[in-house]
């Protein structure tokens, strides 16, 4: 991670402030990721145009790589800042899209 | 990057390492399963009639469940297998009957090579805990995957590298490189679709929306289970299930695996008749499904859309139940490498963290090293102890499979605390010779303790072979620990320089 | 899938991949004492390259699509093992078993 790198006094070892940086980017790549995955998997599986359950097959099967995706970027990406923007703009992109997608969508109510 | 492939790695190692080693065992799951009842022997039984057998014990023991499963007897299993769920919410319930008699079974009572495959998944902790960790740790071993891809930037020059003779570190380097290397088709493989047999579990959000979380519904769209009828609550009479298998293995070509009754005892009871997976990658299972009544076929599940056939084609990769002997075998040995892999990970980690001779370790290199010598050794020793067990218990003993799983428990349980307790270097040695031990002894208990001569000829074998394994391999480790400096190079000999 | 077609793509595998570890210096001076000239090391390359194509063609013509490329990705990594193994411990025998491989390879194919 380049930021906590630079930050690191040699020979003083980790400071609380890189220590709560890499903290930061494991609870991010955590949460974040699997939201993101969560989000994708439900909007695809609405917005593909398949048959249902052809889309909620693709969709979930596509959400580990997008999950492992958004945790590799998580961790290099130059500051936790940028992190966070680069999972938080395709989360809302996503919220929007399914929200928009639940409301003109079809779908099953419980039997 | 190569932080996160560090701890990534580190912190999923111990729970993936148990879930390959399991796994890896439970290729050979029928195999496990035969040697552990040694009083069965095969017998043909027609798989109708096995059928009806399995029915009419069900019918006297659960009347009112709301559903039967029924498992016809295989080459490898050769006993009815009769399930049932007495409502959709209660645990399932088993057990295992005579073939021929349709009574149940006097062989010893034994989960088989199934404990080590429903540890492999579920680490035993049901019902949902146990996949969760199993499937994060997946997740988290994906990382470490690609985060080590990236990292190894000499993938290709050093891709036959074994550098034995140089420093300790470099040779648990090169033995973490060359084992993670040369299988990464198999270790991406293996743990993608082993993440996507937990999918539902782990990413319910696509039924979730598309659904309202209505799974059933899902597969039944999928092409992968017939729908559900309700129970009508008025009884009815229910034909004999031979001639309705007769029926519907007159029209598939594999044979049949399982008969599953639903709402029995019902007049809107139906029969579904399920047959082993056809050849190819896909795991689906070819069903008809009867009206249980008046004998109509109902519905007809065979081929599958795209995306599904992908879905199940990952399942059939994961589970490899295609692969002949020989495949077979090299699954195996791609599955004890990924093991390898990771052992050798967290060994080279704690090695790399050596304290400087004269100081002590710290406590999370203590905590490590303990946590490597429990799970390195401690499993392997829980599984001899499993086998040993199988032979050594009393066949009559009361809740005898129970017993089974205790002991493996317990000499894993024991192991880990000895690693944690005793001085390190010492440990491993000893240990690696005790789990040596262990499975050397079990062709010879086996032999002492039951008549069926070079039956399990094979078995016996992987015994013996994974025995002298493990002593090469503490040797090995416990060489290497007291040494962790740099050897001369003028030491080595005619092997690789660089 | 059967034994003598895995055996057929293992030998085949076990080939290229001898040829593609001699192709590379550090390799090749550890079995020949002494680097291995550009045309050599060419040669050898595309020596490796050609048997694991003709592993992949063996693997498909044997095991048809739905199971030949598995079949081949695992000849490769049990082959790849052997190859790590003797370059480690027994350098001397990498040439002859190469060598050896190939007739191992026309026995296996007229079985399967």
């Amino acid at each position: 991670m380049p930021d906590e790198a630079a930050l690191r006094n040699p020979g003083r070892g980790l400071g609380w402030r890189v220590r709560a940086m890499v903290a930061g980017r494991v609870v991010l790549a955590t949460f974040g990721g699997y939201a993101i995955a969560a989000l994708s998997t439900a909007f695809l599986s609405l917005a593909l145009p398949m048959v249902r359950s052809e889309a909620v097959a693709t969709a979930t099967l596509l959400s580990f790589a997008v999950m492992v995706g958004a945790v590799v970027w998580v961790f290099s990406a130059r500051t936790l800042g940028r992190a966070a923007l680069g999972l938080a703009i395709p989360g809302i992109l996503l919220g929007g899209g399914l929200w928009l997608a639940m409301t003109f969508v079809e779908t099953v109510s419980p039997a | 990057m190569a932080w996160l492939h560090t701890w990534a790695g580190l912190v999923t190692g111990w729970v993936m390492f148990c879930v390959f080693v399991t796994g890896t065992a439970t290729y050979y799951r029928t195999d496990i399963s035969q040697w552990m009842r040694p009083e069965l022997r095969a017998a043909a039984v027609e798989p109708g009639l096995a059928a009806e057998r399995g029915a009419a014990y069900l019918k006297v023991h659960a009347p009112k469940a709301v559903s039967w499963f029924v498992s016809v007897p295989q080459e490898d299993r050769p006993l009815i297998g009769v399930y049932w769920l007495d409502s959709f919410e209660a645990p399932i319930q088993q057990a295992m009957l005579d073939a021929e008699t349709g009574a149940p079974t006097t062989v010893r009572a034994t989960h088989g090579g199934d404990f080590l495959y429903r540890f492999h998944y579920e680490l035993q902790i049901m019902p949902v805990l146990g996949r969760w960790i199993v499937g994060a740790s997946a997740l988290i071993l994906l990382v470490a995957l690609v985060s080590g891809i990236v990292t190894h930037r000499r993938i290709f020059s050093d891709f036959f590298t074994f550098r034995r003779d140089r420093s300790a570190q470099r040779g648990w380097l090169d033995a973490h490189n060359v084992t993670g290397v040369l299988a990464l088709p198999f270790h991406l493989m293996i743990t993608y679709t082993g993440i996507v047999t937990l999918a539902f579990t782990l990413m319910p959000w696509g039924v979730a929306s598309a659904y309202r979380g209505d799974e059933l519904r899902f597969f039944v769209e999928a092409g992968q289970s017939p729908a559900w009828q309700a129970a009508t609550g008025r009884p009815a009479e229910a034909l004999p299930l031979a001639p309705l298998m007769g029926r519907a293995q007159a029209e598939v070509s594999e044979p049949l695996e399982m008969v599953i009754v639903n709402n029995p005892g019902d007049a809107a009871s139906t029969v579904v008749a399920v047959f082993e997976e056809p050849k190819g990658l896909a795991h689906r299972h070819p069903q008809i499904v009867f009206d249980a009544v008046s004998g109509a076929v109902i519905n007809r599940l065979g081929t599958l859309k795209p995306a599904a056939h992908v879905f199940t084609s990952f399942l059939g990769l994961h589970e490899a139940h295609f692969a002949g002997p020989a495949l077979r075998v090299l699954f195996f040995l791609c599955g004890v490498m990924g093991s390898a892999t990771i052992a050798t990970g967290h060994v080279l980690w704690s090695v790399a963290r050596a304290p400087k001779p004269g100081t002590a370790a710290g406590f999370g290199l203590r905590l490590v090293r303990g946590l490597n010598l429990g799970t390195i050794l401690g499993l392997p020793i829980g599984i001899a102890a499993f086998f040993l067990a199988n032979r050594l218990l009393p066949v009559a003993l009361d809740q005898r499979a129970t017993w089974e799983g205790g002991v493996f428990f317990a000499a894993w349980g024991g192991a880990a605390i000895l690693g944690l307790l005793r001085p390190h270097d010492r440990t491993w040695r000893e240990m690696g010779t005790a789990a040596a031990l262990l499975f050397l002894a079990i062709p010879l208990v086996s032999a002492v303790t039951t008549d069926r001569g070079f039956d399990f000829v094979g078995f016996d074998a992987a015994m013996i072979a994974i025995g002298f394994a493990l002593a090469w391999g503490a040797r090995k480790v416990s060489r290497y620990r007291g040494s962790a400096r740099a050897r001369p190079a003028a030491a080595s000999k005619s092997l690789a320089r660089a | 899938m059967t034994p003598s077609s895995v055996l057929l793509n293992l030998a085949l595998s076990f080939a290229g991949l001898s040829a593609l570890c001699l192709a590379m210096d550090r390799h090749h001076r550890a079995i020949f004492h002494g680097a291995p000239s550009r045309k050599r090391a060419r040669a050898l390359r595309w020596t490796g390259w050609c048997g694991i194509a003709v592993s992949f063609a063996a693997a498909i013509i044997t095991a048809d699509w739905n199971f030949g490329p598995v079949q081949w990705l695992g000849s490769l990594t049990g082959a790849a093992l052997l190859v790590v193994g003797l370059v480690s411990y027994r350098p001397g025998w990498v040439r002859p078993a190469a060598v050896l491989a190939l007739p191992l390879a026309a026995v296996a194919a007229f079985l399967a």
